[in-house]
């Protein structure tokens, strides 16, 4: 091999390398690293520890004591204790800790780490894009689902706001008033456990889009569709609006089925069907966008917050139920005086 | 280029057809060097290319896939959506022609939803078995192992889309890249989506109350999605159906096969042709004749025995074979209908029960904050354990089984409170509690007597998910040893510098870690602070020279004699024109050239010698002024000066 065939290969490696390097930089966009400074612990350690403040890897058991407390089809608001969290991290830095030496050393750098594992902690899910969250942790608060929910939809969307928004809206990532979600995780296949970083008003959860979905909705008075009966909206396709009231379907289209088999629709009838609806801007024919706009299904939002509709209901009409007391849900609700007749064991 | 929609948006479009659909082409490239000349009077040889466009055919590469509906082994109620499948590139569902002439345009790929006894799901088979017999595919595939879908003619009419029903069911989606949560993973933003045409409907329980109102679906029904290769086989789809109806037949077959399943479970029955006790009850005749005819066939196939599994050609065979199992009834050998089979591009199964759609399970949620236990009903019959003892602070009592044996209660509260905790809720009135080094540390007594460990159980897990980690541990005790090691050595740099004289006064050690630093600065310190004690004195920047003898007196009286002129009037010039104009405009007197005879012989050399004792006594002299820029040698006549010094001090 001669020295130009070398040098030729060399820089065709060269290049493949840089191309490829371009090319994974491109791909997996990696934020850097916003903590700067001399740091008592390393980084991957300190990124270690907010794992486990998040309580990664914690047994069940230790999150819920008794499972009268997450009973089946529930949700429990909860907030973090930071003391709690604190005692978790101090034993994790307990480890290999044998002479009064090392203890004097823990002692001295703790109040250090735990500054610098609250800094990590915020770091926590912070996307590419978004600026990233520095300074002092706050309130952690949560919630757990234990519903069937969480097992046939896989992938649910929770949004946590700040501050009071409408049923409908659609805040994007970077919203001031949108909370971020440092931990969204299935510990099993129907519990779920979200941890907000602040204190939430109101809570959306949403059925995972999955791209978008397309179905009908059974009549009303027949929530579980005994009379195998599917109805559509009319939307005008230039909008995608619905032409009819969404809460009453006296005027929805009903899809039409196939006999003989199962389900399946008979997508010439129900085209003509909905040809017959005025309104719809569809023209003389359908085609496929415009049949799949007919057929859309918005995802449903179940929210979670103080009771009272925020705006109006337009896809979600039962989007608003939420329960009485629901204000109270994030404000401390015992007072030293019930705390103590109850530790002594005095019943009111 | 449409513009990009919003987040939040979306653009639909009904199709999008590439150039060229997938093939093999030749590309005749022929130059017209002139268009003024015909192209035979300068000819250019024509060139041809060959090249294939390539698309998926047998197997759907696993990136193209971005999202199935209902998600794969799924369970729940789908019932009210049609599944969907999400494709990547978004013009795959028209990049092969199905047909020849108008059906060329229609989309190739369709969604079809079996469900369990409906069809067959064949292995992994050679793609020459992927079609129904009789069928070719010309063109060259992208795999040479296949899966297919076997199923009736019957089941065909009644499930499968029509040929007038493709266009409609595949469709383009654009949405913003930057909607994560409608751009699932795309990198462009547009993607094909293709529809199934069969809402999955669960069985009724009972199929002698078929269609009834008000009877709950109950039975849940496995479903098998299948994207299908429509290529060559358009003509076995059904016709458009004239017929329409407002409601249709629930799947109720599989409650048919369970009552076949309980009287063929029994040997006799079997094996001796008795009457089976579970006779299948009169009702409505099944949706369709396939699957009653099937029926036997699947009720004695083996059980479905999987819960997950993987979307996908590249899932391992295996499994993909169990999870097929429900449908891999051999069709053709229990039904003389005529059969057809259709290449599978991926598949994937759910199951559709009669659970409450997720808006019924969200609003039925018992919804509180942690710590708080639902009311027991006084009707209801006691529980079977007893409900647990908790604290309005969410501490719950458990049994506690103390290190001495005994039986007692503790208190415990997990991360979750269901109320504000104060970081600072372990301080003192004497300030923080110092770092815990042992659980027991963090045991308290709370005023009821009873301990509270929960601090102590969570010093503890925390603990032991250290130490369930080894590269978490060894990390730790890495950190520790560098820390060390940096106290050490700044020990030892503050040891250093205040044993040094020299040093005296260095700024603090544990601000610079580095002894080195440290030296070097307080040694150019000290030096800078007073350079002639500690390096030496400054040397002049020039030396006085050594007086010449001849040059002492008034320096005026000196030039006048020297050059022969009259010092009164230049001094009286002098006062009127300064010194030097003065000198400048006195004419200096020349001595004539007496015109005697020469100076020659012993006379000439008695005066050179005279004249060169004279110049060497001059020459000596000037030497002996300038010795000290000559050298040390010389120098023992001058006056030393700081270098001497120094150089003394040195030798000394």
């Amino acid at each position: 091999m001669t020295d130009r065939t070398l040098l030729t290969s060399a820089v065709t490696v060269q290049a493949a390398l840089a191309v490829s390097a371009s090319l994974g930089g491109s791909l997996q966009p990696q934020p850097p690293d916003p903590r700067t400074g001399p740091r008592v612990i390393p980084n991957d350690l300190a990124d270690w520890l907010a794992a486990l403040r998040l309580l990664a890897a914690v047994p069940f058991a230790y999150l819920v004591p008794d499972a009268e407390l997450l009973p089946q089809e529930s949700a429990r608001f909860f907030y973090l204790d930071r003391a709690w969290t604190d005692a978790l991290v101090q034993g994790a830095m307990s480890v290999g800790t044998v002479t009064t030496a090392d203890h004097a050393q823990l002692e001295a750098v703790y109040p250090y780490v735990r500054d610098e594992v609250d800094e990590a902690e915020r770091l926590a899910r912070v996307a590419g894009h978004d600026p990233a969250p520095l300074g002092p942790a706050g309130t952690i608060t949560g919630l757990l689902l234990r519903s069937r929910a969480v097992a046939g939809w896989p992938g649910l969307h929770v949004r946590a706001y700040s501050e009071l928004v409408p049923d409908d809206a659609m805040l994007p990532d970077s919203d001031s008033r949108r909370l971020r979600l440092l931990r969204v995780e299935r510990l099993a296949p129907a519990v779920l456990l979200v941890l907000v970083d602040g204190v939430p008003r109101i809570v959306h959860v949403e059925e995972p889009r999955q791209g978008l979905q397309f179905g009908v909705r059974p009549p009303d008075g027949d929530p579980d569709g005994a009379t195998r009966q599917g109805l559509v909206p009319p939307r005008d396709i230039r909008t995608g609006e619905p032409l009819v009231p969404m809460d009453d379907k006296t005027n929805w289209v009903p899809v039409r089925f196939r006999p003989n088999a199962p389900g399946v629709l008979n997508l010439r009838k129900t085209r003509d069907a909905l040809l017959a609806v005025q309104g719809t801007n569809m023209g003389s024919d359908v085609d496929s966008a415009e049949f799949a706009i007919q057929l859309l299904r918005y995802p449903y939002r179940q929210v979670f917050g103080p009771a009272g509709p925020q705006t109006d209901p337009e896809e979600n009409p039962s989007s608003t139920g939420t329960k009485a007391g629901w204000a109270q849900v994030f404000r401390p609700q015992v007072g030293v005086p019930e705390l103590l007749a109850d530790f002594t064991g005095e019943t009111s | 280029m449409p513009s990009t929609p919003q987040p939040g948006f979306f653009n639909l479009w009904s199709a999008l057809t590439p150039p060229l659909k997938a093939g093999q082409y030749r590309l005749d490239a022929q130059i017209d060097l002139d268009p003024g000349v015909a192209p035979t009077a300068l000819p250019v040889e024509p060139g041809q290319t060959f090249f294939t466009v390539d698309a998926p055919r047998f197997a759907l590469p696993a990136d193209q896939l971005l999202s199935t509906y209902p998600p794969a082994d799924g369970n729940g109620a789908y019932s009210e959506r049609l599944p969907q499948v999400v494709l990547k590139r978004r013009t795959l569902p028209w990049e092969r022609a199905p047909g020849t002439g108008a059906d060329a345009t229609l989309p190739w790929l369709a969604l079809v939803v079996i469900a369990e006894g409906e069809g067959t799901l064949s292995p992994e088979a050679d793609i020459t078995q992927c079609v129904t017999p009789g069928v070719t595919l010309a063109g060259a595939a992208d795999v040479t192992q296949g899966v297919y879908l076997e199923v009736t003619k019957t089941v065909i009419d009644a499930v499968f889309p029509a040929k007038e029903d493709l266009p409609l069911l595949c469709h383009v989606r654009q949405v913003d890249l930057s909607d994560t949560e409608l751009a699932l993973g795309d990198d462009d933003g547009w993607m094909a989506v293709v529809l199934a045409n069969r809402l999955p409907w669960p069985a009724s329980a009972d199929p002698t109350t078929t269609g009834g109102a008000g009877q709950p679906a109950a039975a849940p029904v496995r479903y098998l999605a299948c994207l299908i290769n429509l290529e060559g086989q358009l003509a076995a789809l059904p016709d458009a159906a004239g017929d329409e109806t407002g409601t249709f037949v629930p799947v109720d077959a599989i409650a048919h096969f369970d009552v076949y399943a309980d009287a063929f479970a029994d040997p006799d029955t079997l094996a001796m042709a008795q009457p089976a006790a579970g006779t299948p009850p009169a009702g409505p005749p099944p949706a369709t004749v396939a699957r009653s005819t099937l029926a036997d066939t699947w009720a004695t196939g083996p059980p479905a025995a999987a819960a997950a599994r993987a979307l996908g050609v590249d899932a391992g065979r295996a499994v993909r074979d169990l999870m097929a199992q429900p449908w891999r009834t051999p069709v053709s050998t229990v039904t003389t209908d005529q059969t057809y089979r259709f290449p599978v591009l991926t598949h994937w199964q759910f199951t559709v029960d009669a659970d409450p759609s997720f808006e019924g399970l969200m609003q039925a949620l018992d919804v509180a904050l942690l710590g708080s236990v639902p009311e027991p009903d006084p009707q209801a019959p006691p529980p079977p354990r007893p409900v647990p003892d908790v604290a309005a602070t969410g501490h719950v009592g458990l049994a506690h089984l103390t290190r001495r044996g005994d039986q007692a209660t503790a208190w415990y509260r997990g991360p979750l409170a269901p109320r504000p905790t104060g970081r600072d809720e372990s301080a003192t009135p004497h300030g923080p509690l110092p770092v815990a080094h042992a659980s027991d540390q963090l045991r308290r007594v709370t005023p009821d007597g009873r301990e509270d460990l929960t601090y102590a159980a969570a010093f503890e897990i925390g603990r032991l998910l250290a130490l369930s980690q080894p590269p978490v541990v060894a990390a730790l005790m890495r950190w520790r040893a560098e820390q060390f090691g940096a106290a050490r050595a700044a020990q030892l740099a503050a040891q250093t510098v205040a044993g040094t004289s020299l040093l005296g006064g260095a700024p603090a050690v544990t601000d610079v870690p580095d002894l080195g630093r440290i030296v070097g600065g307080a040694l150019l310190g000290r030096i800078d602070a007073d350079p002639a004690a500690t390096v030496g004195p400054r040397r002049p920047l020039a030396d006085p020279g050594a007086p010449i003898a001849g040059l002492a007196g008034d320096l005026e009286a000196v030039v006048a004699t020297g050059l022969g002129l009259n010092l009164g009037a230049l001094r009286a010039q002098g006062a009127k024109l300064g010194a030097v104009d003065a000198l400048a405009n006195t004419a200096v007197p020349l001595a004539e050239t007496p015109p005697g005879p020469v100076l020659e012989g012993p006379d000439l050399a008695a005066l050179r010698t005279a004249a060169e004792a004279v110049a060497g006594g001059l020459a000596a002299e000037a030497a002996a002024g300038a010795a000290p820029l000559a050298g040390a040698e010389a120098s023992a006549s001058a006056r030393p000066d700081a270098l001497d010094d120094l150089l003394t001090e040195l030798e000394s």
